[in-house]
């Protein structure tokens, strides 16, 4: 019968896009549903439901159909038929299929969703959620399932409500925990209802862990085999990172009492199986994702936040969590660059800030012996030579936090910084473990020699952290002189600064060379390098000394800052190294001093144009890009999706920053940097500002030496005077010269002004003034209305709400009434009834009270009648005695005067109550 | 991190009369003047020795505030004890109690220990409810009673001791099921499983699986 009304049906289904048919649909669920309703027989009602579900399932039109009218009556069927499970089972499925998208493959992206709109519709039916977790309790598994399957749709789609009512049913969240102990299926769909449910909310994610999660949760994970387990071991841990992120109570939770041994456990590489398929990729990766977020402690808002991070640090250290990271990250081979990038970033977050995890770090061995080595070392040899740019970043992360402000960690590194003899340099094998890590760098930083820039610019990254705030660092390095190669031995060993400008220009060149192509593959190189001249020229004098000695680099810093083919952060660096040459120039040789640097910037590129670089690369992406990447994505599910998710995080997150600067940029330009570049900026501006307002006079006015002094003959006195007009002579022409390009560049400035603002000149100061003090006016009164405004809807808000409390206490007053009003006319109704029911008795009463008198006659009359009786004896004694008496000769008058008295007497009364 | 027994502990009570600050004593012995209201609930555990066994308490500390106790409620089932807390100062967190405690005998278990706690007991010259009518309270409700001091730490270590005594003592009565962890009781290591008791060493059947 069913396969019937389907086959009928199916022709209007495919029709269905415009709707214009639903009036069919909407028939015939409505008599389906009042089959469910009102039928008779439970088979019927049964039948029905099944038919329902065939159609609902089949069809967005039935979807929609069943949404409009169906969800009070199968929640009542629910309610009241709880102990049918067939057909509990039934209404469950049907609104399953109500809720669960049905794709269609032509359909339009504007179309409405029946799916969504149901869940919408049954997420607003009161009790609803209540009911479902309700169900949860009863035996039937497919009960359980489908429930739990309604859950998660509800969820899905109106996360806000379900969070909401769940938190307010009591126990609700322990019956969804019970079921993580449940059959196998309904354990998975559990968790993935529970990974939804206390993804954002804070609350629900404390109740989840006070019912036990964390326990229940590494006992699946170490059933299903720990980081060889199946996707579940993913959901597991998918639970677990939400429910420890940012959550401090439940760190200290998992912490204090559950212990973090377990979880060290899911990283820990076991046997011999080195096969690494997705699916463990994906279970390695989540784990070190909850070793982040261990790391990362409590929310920003948390004041207990940095202790809290503190005692996760060295609870995870104490579990020798940097062995098995080291393991992940380094040693192993056979671990995938995702898996070995996370575990790195782990170790760089591990050791970031906490002077003791660092030396713990330098002073770990890695390798078995005799091959044994530093594991900075292997850090380095990575980071140097991986083909991944990703891995690249990760390992440069390790150093960056291992030489923040571990200055002694600095020094260390940096002494081994020992310059080589040039044929011994390159006799090496790179392989050698016995090569010291400032061999190795230097070597590295060497190989731009051979066109290598892309090695020799990640070892000046690594250099650049070493030389950070480091002042001793930064003049030790200054001394390394790098020998030249034998075939190009015309000079001198050269530093190893001018070594790197030199590559900086190789750098650029080679991009000019290459053509397009390659234009933002050589843009990092420079970037590091110039982030590396930045570093090191910060609070340095001397590098400012060592690098202005050649001069042609000034002159190219000059033409790298106006070289338009650069890129706005390059030409924003560059810029900087000049300026840091101005701020941090202490010499004194003519030339070469600050106020030289400034003349020359002025000269030839002209100081607005130089301060304009710095604005673009403020407004540039880089910037602006760099408080943006905070957000987490956790991995797809499904197997196809997550291969590419692994595959693709070299630079997945990072494609998506279209622009002329390289993605890795980012990643190495960190906010510490930016904030240097920023703050150096505004030093720059100050400086050149101070250069030329107070120009150091080197003719000193002192009006007293103006004087003849006393002794002192006329012709000294003229020559004094003429050597000191020299010197004032020079020195007016210098500024005369300086006053010219600044003239120039204002004339420059302004010729790319509107035409009228130049024109108004000076004569503007007044109207400005004016204006000035208008907007002043303007502006506090703005903070005025402003105030006002807050203030209005202060009191406005306060209005709401006590309209609303109003309006509340007169519904609730209302109500009072209306129930009063209804209580009165019960109690009138009442009263009615009474008195008709008090009209129909009376009659009652007097028929009882005639009856009663009739029955009292009766019985009055019965008693005189047998008095009658009696007395008639009576008389017929006598008159026979009487006779007798007479027969005897006795007088009876005379006997009977006494008693007749008597009896007449008795007899008077007896007639008079006759009479009655 | 092995322990004989875990008892999951809640403190509730009026908003302000010191819950957090009591919690902070007891786990990490100091004292917080100024304290943030709490949301929701916060988290705290330490570890205490009871009749030669180590005892793992797990305590949430709740928010005071009406419009948590609907959330705060969820903690009620599954908790062992209860530190029911008062400020001797404000005299009507003691008039309050009857309302939490007719939310606890509601909501919790009925076998949970509630420990009253008239709070900021160093305050005396401020006092508004004697130590008489605390004990009363207590005696009339079934209910254990001390007076502590979250700022000098007076009581403090006792009172979470003392409740976590009674629920072990109950254990040993066999009053529950420890088995069924619902109670807010769970056994570690070295624990007595089952309502029995009474016997030392480790049972074979030790449920508890954490560390």
């Amino acid at each position: 019968m069913k396969m019937d009304l389907m086959s009928g049906y199916k022709g209007v289904v495919g029709l269905l896009v415009g709707n214009e048919n639903s009036s069919n649909e909407d028939r015939y669920v409505e008599r389906l549903l009042d089959r469910i309703s009102n039928g008779k027989l439970p088979e019927d009602r049964r039948n029905a439901i099944t038919e329902l579900q065939a159609v609902v399932s089949e069809s967005q039109a039935f979807q929609l159909a069943f949404g409009a009218m169906g969800f009070p009556i199968m929640l009542s069927v629910l309610k009241e038929e709880r102990d049918d499970v067939e057909m509990v089972r039934g209404v469950l499925e049907t609104l399953v299929s109500a809720l669960t998208p049905i794709n269609h493959s032509k359909g339009a992206s504007n179309e409405v969703h029946p799916a969504l709109m149901n869940t919408d519709l049954l997420s607003r039916e009161a009790d609803c959620i209540s009911l479902l977790l309700s169900l949860l309790e009863e035996d039937d598994f497919y009960v359980r399932y489908y429930t739990l399957q309604l859950l998660t749709a509800l969820l899905t789609n109106s996360p806000q409500r379900l969070q909401e009512a769940i938190l307010t049913i009591p126990r609700g969240i322990t019956r969804l925990m019970d079921m993580l102990m449940d059959r196998e299926v309904i354990r998975n769909e559990a968790l993935l209802l529970l990974t939804h449910l206390t993804r954002e909310a804070e609350e629900i994610q404390k109740i989840v862990v006070f019912e036990g999660a964390f326990e229940k949760i590494f006992s699946i994970i170490r059933e299903e085999g720990n980081s060889d387990g199946g996707v579940v071991v993913q959901d597991c841990l998918e639970l677990l990172n939400n429910l420890l992120r940012s959550n401090a109570s439940n760190q200290v939770l998992l912490r204090e009492t559950v212990g973090l041994d377990s979880l060290i456990l899911i990283l820990k590489l076991r046997g011999s199986s080195f096969t690494f398929n997705q699916q463990k990729t994906i279970n390695l990766l989540s784990a070190l994702e909850t070793i982040k977020l261990l790391l990362k402690g409590g929310s920003e808002s948390d004041p207990g936040k940095d202790m809290n991070k503190q005692t996760n640090k060295t609870t995870l250290v104490q579990k020798k969590i940097l062995d098995h990271l080291l393991i992940l990250g380094v040693e192993s081979q056979w671990v995938p660059v995702p898996v070995r990038c996370a575990a790195m970033r782990c170790i760089g977050d591990l050791i970031a800030g906490d002077s003791k995890n660092r030396d713990l770090l330098a002073s770990k061995v890695l390798g078995e012996e005799p091959h044994v080595e530093p594991a900075l070392n292997s850090i380095l040899r990575i980071l140097l030579r991986t083909s991944s740019m990703q891995e690249f970043i990760a390992a440069d992360y390790i150093f960056k936090s291992f030489c923040e402000k571990n200055a002694d960690g600095q020094s260390m590194l940096a002494s081994t910084l020992i310059p080589q003899p040039y044929s011994m340099n390159h006799a090496f094998l790179e392989e050698d473990v016995n090569m010291s890590f400032g061999s190795m760098l230097l070597h590295s930083l060497t190989l731009g020699e051979n066109g290598d820039l892309e090695t020799c610019c990640r070892a000046a990254s690594v250099l650049s952290h070493m030389l950070k705030d480091h002042l001793q660092c930064k003049e030790r390095v200054l001394r390394i002189e790098i020998e030249a190669a034998p075939m190009q031995s015309l000079g001198a060993p050269e530093p190893l600064m001018h070594r790197m400008v030199k590559y900086l220009a190789v750098a650029s060149s080679m991009k000019f060379h290459d053509g397009k192509s390659s234009t933002s593959g050589n843009s990092y190189v420079q970037a590091i390098i110039l982030k590396l001249l930045i570093t090191w020229l910060a609070d340095c004098p001397s590098a400012v000394h060592c690098f202005l000695d050649a001069r042609p680099h000034l002159t190219y810093l000059l033409e790298l800052v106006s070289n338009s083919s650069e890129t706005v952060c390059i030409r924003g660096f560059a810029a900087v190294v000049l300026g840091e040459c101005v701020i941090y120039n202490k010499s004194t040789d003519r030339g070469k001093d600050a106020f030289a640097i400034v003349d020359t910037i002025s000269q030839k590129i002209g100081l607005s144009s130089y301060f304009l670089k710095f604005d673009e690369m403020q407004k540039s992406s880089i910037f602006s890009s760099l408080e943006s990447s905070l957000t987490h994505r956790s991995f797809a599910r499904s197997s196809a999706a997550s291969m590419a998710d692994i595959e693709d995080v070299d630079g997945n997150d990072l494609s998506e920053k279209k622009n002329l600067d390289h993605p890795i940029l980012s990643s190495i330009l960190d906010s510490n940097f930016m904030n240097l570049v920023k703050s150096l900026e505004a030093d720059i501006r100050e400086q050149i500002v101070e250069v030329y307002s107070r120009p150091k006079m080197k003719v000193a006015v002192v009006p007293a030496e103006l004087e003849q002094r006393s002794g002192e003959s006329d012709a000294e006195y003229i020559k004094r005077l003429k050597v000191f007009v020299e010197k004032q002579c020079s020195e007016i022409q210098d500024l005369v010269l300086r006053n010219a390009s600044m003239a120039e560049d204002l004339a420059k400035t302004g010729s790319t002004l509107q035409p009228e603002q130049r024109v108004s000149g000076g004569s503007d100061r007044v109207p400005i003034e004016t204006l000035h003090r208008d907007l002043q006016e303007a502006s506090q009164r703005l903070e005025m209305l402003k105030a006002e405004k807050a203030k209005v809807e202060s009191e406005a808000i306060m209005y709401r709400n006590l309209a609303g409390k109003t309006e509340a206490d007169l519904r609730s007053l209302s109500d009072a009434y209306n129930s009063l009003e209804q209580s009165n006319l019960l109690l009138e109704n009442e009263v009615k009834a009474l008195k008709r029911e008090g009209h129909s008795t009376f009659p009652d009463v007097d028929a009882i009270k005639a009856e009663a008198r009739e029955e009292a006659q009766k019985e009055s009359e019965g008693e005189l009648n047998d008095l009658l009786v009696c007395l008639g004896q009576e008389q017929s004694k006598v008159e026979r005695l009487s006779a007798r008496l007479l027969e005897l000769g006795e007088d009876v008058d005379i006997l009977l005067e006494g008693i007749g008295d008597d009896a007449g007497a008795a007899e008077d009364g007896e007639d008079e109550e006759d009479d009655e | 991190m092995s322990y004989a027994y875990l008892f999951k502990y809640i403190i509730i009570g009026d908003t302000g009369v010191g819950k957090s600050c009591l919690l902070l004593q007891f786990t990490d012995k100091r004292f917080q003047p100024v304290h943030d209201l709490t949301i929701g609930v916060e988290f705290g555990a330490r570890m205490i020795t009871i009749d030669n066994k180590p005892i793992k308490l797990q305590i949430w500390d709740t928010a005071g505030q009406e419009s948590f106790r609907s959330i705060t409620r969820s903690y009620y089932r599954g908790a062992a004890g209860a530190l029911l807390v008062y400020d001797i100062t404000r005299r009507e967190t003691f008039n309050h109690l009857a309302s939490w405690l007719e939310d606890a005998r509601q909501h919790a278990n009925a076998n949970m220990t509630i420990m009253l706690i008239g709070n900021k007991c160093d305050l005396a010259h401020r006092r508004a409810v004697s130590t008489e009518e605390g004990e009363q309270f207590a005696k009339e409700h079934g209910l254990i009673f001390m007076e502590a001091s979250a700022k000098t730490a007076q009581n403090v270590e006792e009172a979470f001791i003392k409740t976590a005594a009674t629920i072990y003592k109950k254990i040993q009565d066999g009053v529950f099921d420890v088995s069924n962890e619902s109670y807010g009781i769970k056994v570690g290591y070295g624990g007595i499983p089952g309502p029995s008791g009474g016997r030392d060493g480790p049972s074979a059947s030790a449920g508890g699986c954490c560390s």
